[in-house]
């Protein structure tokens, strides 16, 4: 095996250690203790919220979504170019953030459809970025071949565009179900208990407990479900432009007396999803005054951030690289099986992760319990997706004609490597690293669970300022998750129009 | 393979990173501002369940004092017990803070503690630490009722706190299940009255409770007249009211007294860890907040929490002790982990 | 002249002319190459000359592109050697990565870096240390080879996405030539090119280098192509190399009937050899080399067969295709007199007529379907034994 294997494979099966642990923990709790702690009312009604919030969310989502993508994309929409960004915006937000917002809004807020509200809210974007790429990248020839076939534009639309829509939907709505699925600071705040909240509370009162790992246990069998529904659903249709040529610019269809109708609720939902959030960490902002800055807690929390954020965006793209080069030079049912496992792995919620750790920490080696490098390889394990999504489509962009091209001119294999494929791969790689940070900066729960003593992030200082109710105190560290994540939202949306309809 | 050399530096740069994290992980700054310059020694850390805003100012005031370095983790009381005991031998902690006694106990069942100095021992009374010496208390807090005055007349006040469980509380009263606060509350129910009248008083909260994330939200509830009352401790109520008084205007404290569950007093813990590397300084760290300065701050600072050492007074806004009418619960008869699974079993973790 | 090989399988034969001898450039003995378990190259020989070129033509699929890449480097063979200038490069435990073979690839589409401008992509292969006069001389450089491959000295700026296919194909030609390779190794590089311009662009090539000298290796599925740009042709045929000699004589005498059908269009009868002479329905025609006796199938090029008022043959024009400057005729020809054998009492043996063979006349007026014409047959034929497989008569 190639070195380049044997580092995937090392990879992979680190990915698996949460599940692993999963997997061990339900057996060695035996099995009658295991029936007892998850066959109980309690487990009933975190089933019944988990799955009537993933039911009504993901379907609104897709909607919006869509429905957004298709408005900015394909009609006369005026401003559509302001509108793109704005409809992706809402994702620069975390959702514990948007949550924040919304309590200090109506602070009765709380059930099923507060939880509705602010995870359509929050997590609408990641149905319409993939959406609106797609859309952007569709062959208008196929649509007017369908027109030239006696279809008017609504049969068009669901018959020839939306199935075309279909990978990058099915995609958006299990990405929408997993975050749903590991979000705990959004819905601790309103009172909304999921699988995720009940098993950080177990956390808090019995730490690595055997209630809470039973919980765990459900969590990951609900996301193994749902990775399945999404491989299924996608289909064995190719997307692609078949065929040579260029694709042409794909007309836009006029709206005529439906513009104002548009733009109306394109504005209330910028509004509800980005306008209510930011407003009220402005509020809250200037309700505290100058003080909140001059918290000693704040640089630190500010710098570990960066840190954090940096070291594991330039770690995980290092280690995302032997799988993606295994996956575009040499594709095979083995890179795929790689693949699958990280990606199994990177579905599971924050909390399941920071649990394995913890307790392969402190049971198996004890010497790295509480330190960076744990947490900077939750965060690894936890974002490799996004960063191997990125450098597969980047090297795809490379390639190896190209680096033959180099060596047939004299260039030994290292240097050609280093001069053609890597100097290709580097900006699609600078994104995948771009959208790791983003994720590091607003993540609650692994941090949570494994940041050594003292360590301060904004998100975990925003949580518990938040949790004792000083809103004031917490809104610093919220503007500023929002100032750092919005440069990385308007990488995702731009990367998102270059990357073809995987 | 032309990739062995680029893998192989990749993999070095990412050990480095890791490796110099790690080192510089485990010898983290502190969380105080206040190190004052020259450190002594190599200071200590504390597991702290405590108030962050209230260990704080202790930690403040004993480095401006000692000089000793301290550093912080942050956390609840039982995912700390549970925590120092999973770390066991391995635990960096030197001390532990609580705020209820039922996580001491526990690391304290598990062995893990130092004898806490003769010194320290002399400065609290008997009733407010465990007969063995293991740990001490460090501060208290009695158990509350805040109720909204327009929405419950006096004579519809629960004679006792098992009363919240019958069908007429349906949907009035509100509790923090999920922290510790409360589950020290249950620890003295069941240490009290028993299993079986616990398991009965759980159901029926089941039924008639409503579930807030943390005490101060839920008194801000009821404030906001969304819920009738809360079960909580006082020190929240008399803290808010003492800061803006915005989540606290509309509410009135409402203490049960007569030996009630509902009148009980839970003492806050401070205990030195047998692994402690550090135990001279640890013990100098309890012996300071159990002395007068330590206990002036609970006295004169923003927690309103009762002072249990050195003869200092409660903050005067505060209901004295003596007159609170708490039961006699032994500290060291509180068992946390009977308490989480039994409110496992009624569904309410 | 060559050896006749008595089976009726074909054996490849070589031209004297580019015979190996000491000028041989480049050998290749013996090589396979599988890719999983496909067997790509089923045992390829070839050898070519200092100076010379060569195009490799075959269908698509039949491993052209695999000899190729075997050659510059980028694969191993299997089984076999190659040799540069006699020094072996591959097989037989010698490896010599292709960075060091100092051979000139042009990939299909060029393969030109989008990341560097044209000047940067042709100076890859220079090292600016290397060459006396360092960074000014790397640009001299530059310049001479857009010239040589006549475009504009302003090119150097521009990137490759900014140019056509046509410009980019010599782009890459220039950038392999930076290096001034003893041997180019060309992959179907006008393949992506429109008609017109392909012919422009071969010629010019072609040119390039002659003019320098250069060893080249074409490519190529176009049999035009192949026929006008190379001195050696081969045919490479399900991983082995079919045939091997100058452009006329594979052309004129292919070694067997889909060697002959892939170099152009053909005309292919049964005959019936007796001798040197085949009797098929367009007469007697000689053939030099008869493989066989008998029944055999005989080939003739649509050119050979000439509309003649006085010619022998009598035919029926079935149907025409205008296209510009010929006309392609399909003719049915005229069913024999079994009569006029039976006298030597071999009726069974010559065809009966009635074929229908598509020849091509400049002339449209006189091509007109129904029309009956007169056909003469010029120069020899090649017979190929019949094809057992299909049991014909």
């Amino acid at each position: 095996m190639s070195t380049v294997s044997l580092l995937a494979v090392l990879i992979a099966l680190f990915s698996l250690v949460p599940l692993g642990y999963v997997a061990y923990m339900t057996v060695a709790t035996g099995w009658d203790t295991a029936v007892e702690l998850i066959f109980r009312p309690r487990v009933g009604e975190l089933l019944l919220n988990t799955v009537l919030l993933t039911v009504i969310t993901v379907p609104l989502c897709l909607v919006l979504g869509a429905g957004g993508a298709w408005l900015v994309e394909r009609t006369t929409l005026r401003g559509h170019r302001w509108w793109a960004v704005a409809l992706a915006a809402p994702l620069a937000i975390p959702a514990f953030v948007n949550s924040y917002s919304w309590v200090s809004a109506i602070p009765s807020l709380a059930g099923i459809w507060s939880g509705v509200l602010i995870a359509t809210l929050s997590y609408f974007p990641l149905v319409y970025i993939p959406a609106a790429a797609a859309l952007g990248r569709l062959d208008p020839a196929i649509e007017q071949s369908a027109a030239s076939l006696g279809l008017g534009p609504w049969a068009v639309f669901f018959r020839v565009v939306l199935p075309q829509l279909r990978i990058a939907l099915t995609g958006g709505a299990l990405l929408v179900s997993l975050h749903l699925l590991a979000e705990y600071g959004a819905f601790a705040m309103i009172r909304f208990d999921t699988f995720t909240t009940a098993i950080m509370v177990q956390f808090q009162s019995t730490f690595n407990g055997t209630a809470g790992n039973m919980l765990a246990s459900v969590l990951v069998f609900l996301c193994l479900i749902l990775l399945l529904a999404e491989v299924k659903s996608r289909g064995t249709a190719r997307y692609a432009r078949i065929g040579s040529g260029a694709p042409a610019k794909a007309t836009r269809l006029p709206l005529r007396h439906y513009q104002l109708p548009a733009q109306l609720s394109l504005a209330a939902v910028t509004v509800l999803a980005f306008g209510v959030p930011v407003w009220f960490v402005l509020k809250w902002l200037i309700a505290g005054g100058v003080e909140v800055w001059a918290a000693d807690e704040f640089m630190p929390a500010l710098l570990q951030t960066l840190l954090y954020g940096a070291v594991g965006a330039a770690v995980t793209t290092v280690v995302a690289f032997p799988m993606a080069y295994l996956a575009v030079r040499r594709p095979s049912w083995f890179s795929k099986l790689l693949e699958l496992s990280n990606y199994v792995t990177s579905s599971l919620p924050g909390i399941v992760v920071g649990l394995a750790f913890v307790t392969v920490s402190i049971r198996a080696v004890p010497g790295i319990y509480q330190t960076a490098g744990v947490l900077i390889a939750a965060y690894v394990l936890l974002f490799l997706p996004r960063a191997l999504v990125n450098l597969r489509s980047g090297l795809a962009q490379a390639p190896k004609e190209l680096d033959e091209a180099a060596q047939s001119l004299g260039k030994a294999p290292l240097t050609s490597f280093v001069r053609v494929t890597l100097r290709l791969t580097a900006p699609a790689a600078a994104g995948g690293a771009a959208l790791v940070f983003l994720a590091i900066v607003n993540e609650l729960t692994a941090t949570l669970l494994l940041s050594p003593n003292g360590t301060r992030t904004l998100a975990t200082e925003f949580w518990s300022k938040s949790s004792e109710i000083d809103y004031t105190g917490a809104a610093p560290y919220a503007l500023l998750m929002i100032v750092l994540s919005a440069p990385m939202t308007y990488l995702l949306f731009q990367q998102s129009k270059k990357v073809a309809g995987q | 393979m032309k990739l062995r050399k680029n893998a192989l530096v990749g993999i070095a740069v990412a050990a480095t990173a890791v490796f110099g994290l790690a080192a510089c992980g485990s010898n983290s700054n502190t969380g105080s501002a206040a190190s004052g310059s020259a450190a002594a020694g190599g200071g200590i850390t504390v597991y702290n369940a405590q108030h962050e805003s209230l260990t704080k100012e202790w930690i403040d005031a004993f480095t401006a004092e000692t000089g000793i370095k301290v550093t912080v983790r942050q956390g609840s009381d039982t995912e700390m017990s549970n925590q120092i005991i999973q770390e066991g031998e391995a635990s960096p902690a030197d001390v532990f803070l609580t705020e209820n006694s039922p996580a001491m106990t526990q690391v304290e069942n598990a062995g893990l503690f130092a004898d806490v100095d003769k010194a320290t021992v002399e400065q609290v009374p008997a009733e407010f630490r465990p007969s063995t010496g293991k740990w001490t208390g460090i501060a208290a807090r009695s158990t509350v009722l805040v109720y909204d005055k327009n929405k419950i007349s006096e004579d519809k006040l629960p004679k006792s706190m098992l009363d919240l469980a019958n069908p007429e509380w349906k949907g009035k009263w509100a509790a923090s299940p999920t922290g510790a606060d409360f589950q020290a509350i249950v620890s003295a129910l069941l240490e009290l009255k028993g299993e079986a009248a616990t398991d009965a008083w759980l159901a029926g909260m089941k039924e008639n409770f409503k579930a807030y994330k943390g005490n101060s939200t839920a008194m801000k509830a009821v404030n906001a007249g969304e819920v009738d009352a809360a079960l909580i401790y006082h020190y929240y109520y008399y803290g808010d009211q003492a800061d803006t008084g915005e989540n606290s205007n509309n509410v009135t404290p409402y203490y049960f007294k007569n030996q009630d569950p509902g009148a009980f007093l839970s003492v806050s813990g401070g205990g030195v860890l047998k692994s402690s590397k550090n135990a001279a300084d640890a013990q100098a760290f309890l012996k300071f907040i159990t002395g007068k300065q330590g206990q002036e701050i609970l006295k004169n600072g923003t927690s309103f929490e009762y002072p249990v050492g050195s003869q200092v007074e409660a903050n005067k806004a505060l209901v004295p002790i003596k007159d609170l009418e708490a039961p006699t619960v032994d500290p060291a008869k509180l068992n946390s982990t009977q308490v989480t699974d039994l409110m496992t079993k009624a569904g309410l973790l | 002249m060559t050896e006749q090989s008595p089976s009726s399988l074909p054996v490849f034969r070589v031209a004297p002319s580019v015979a190996p001898t000491t000028n041989t450039h480049l050998e290749i003995a013996e090589v396979t190459k599988n890719f999983g378990s496909q067997s790509v190259l089923k045992g390829v020989d070839l050898s070519v000359a200092k100076g010379g070129t060569t195009a490799i033509v075959g269908p698509s699929g039949s491993g052209k592109t695999t000899l190729l890449r075997l050659i510059a480097g980028f694969e191993h063979p299997d089984t076999g050697s190659i040799s540069l200038s006699g020094q072996p490069v591959a097989g037989n435990g010698v490896w010599i990565p292709a960075h060091k073979r100092h051979v000139g690839y042009v990939a299909q589409d060029g393969a030109l870096f989008p990341h560097l401008t044209v000047g940067q992509n042709i100076a890859f292969g220079l090292n600016a240390g290397k060459l006396d006069g360092g960074r000014r001389a790397v640009n001299a450089r530059v310049q001479e080879l857009l010239e040589m491959v006549s475009l504009d000295a302003a090119m150097v700026k521009r990137r490759p996405h900014q140019l056509s296919g046509g410009q980019q194909q010599r782009v890459a030609l220039a950038r392999a030539l930076a290096r001034e390779p003893e041997l180019m190794l060309l992959d179907e590089p006008f393949s992506a090119l429109d008609a017109g311009l392909r012919v422009a662009t071969r010629r010019a090539v072609a040119k390039v280098l002659n003019e320098a000298g250069v060893t080249t290796i074409l490519v190529t599925h176009d049999q035009a192509e192949a026929l006008s740009f190379a001195d050696q042709v081969a045919i490479m045929r399900g991983g082995k190399l079919a045939q091997i000699g100058n452009p006329f004589v594979v052309y004129t005498r292919p070694a067997d009937r889909a060697t002959a059908e892939l170099l152009g269009d053909a005309v292919i009868l049964d005959a019936w050899m007796e001798g040197s002479l085949a009797t098929c329905s367009l007469g007697g025609v000689p053939v030099r080399r008869p493989p066989a006796q008998g029944k055999v199938q005989l080939m003739l090029r649509p050119e050979q067969i000439r509309i003649a008022p006085d010619g022998p043959i009598r035919g029926v024009v079935v149907d025409t295709d205008y296209f510009g400057p010929e006309t392609t005729v399909r003719i049915k020809l005229a069913e024999t007199n079994a009569s006029q054998h039976a006298a030597s009492g071999n009726g069974h043996r010559y065809p009966g007529g009635g074929e229908v063979i598509t020849i091509r006349h400049w002339n449209a007026s006189i091509t007109k379907p129904g029309t009956e014409l007169c056909l003469r047959v010029v120069g020899e034929g090649v017979a190929f034994p019949q094809e057992r497989e299909h049991g014909q008569e």
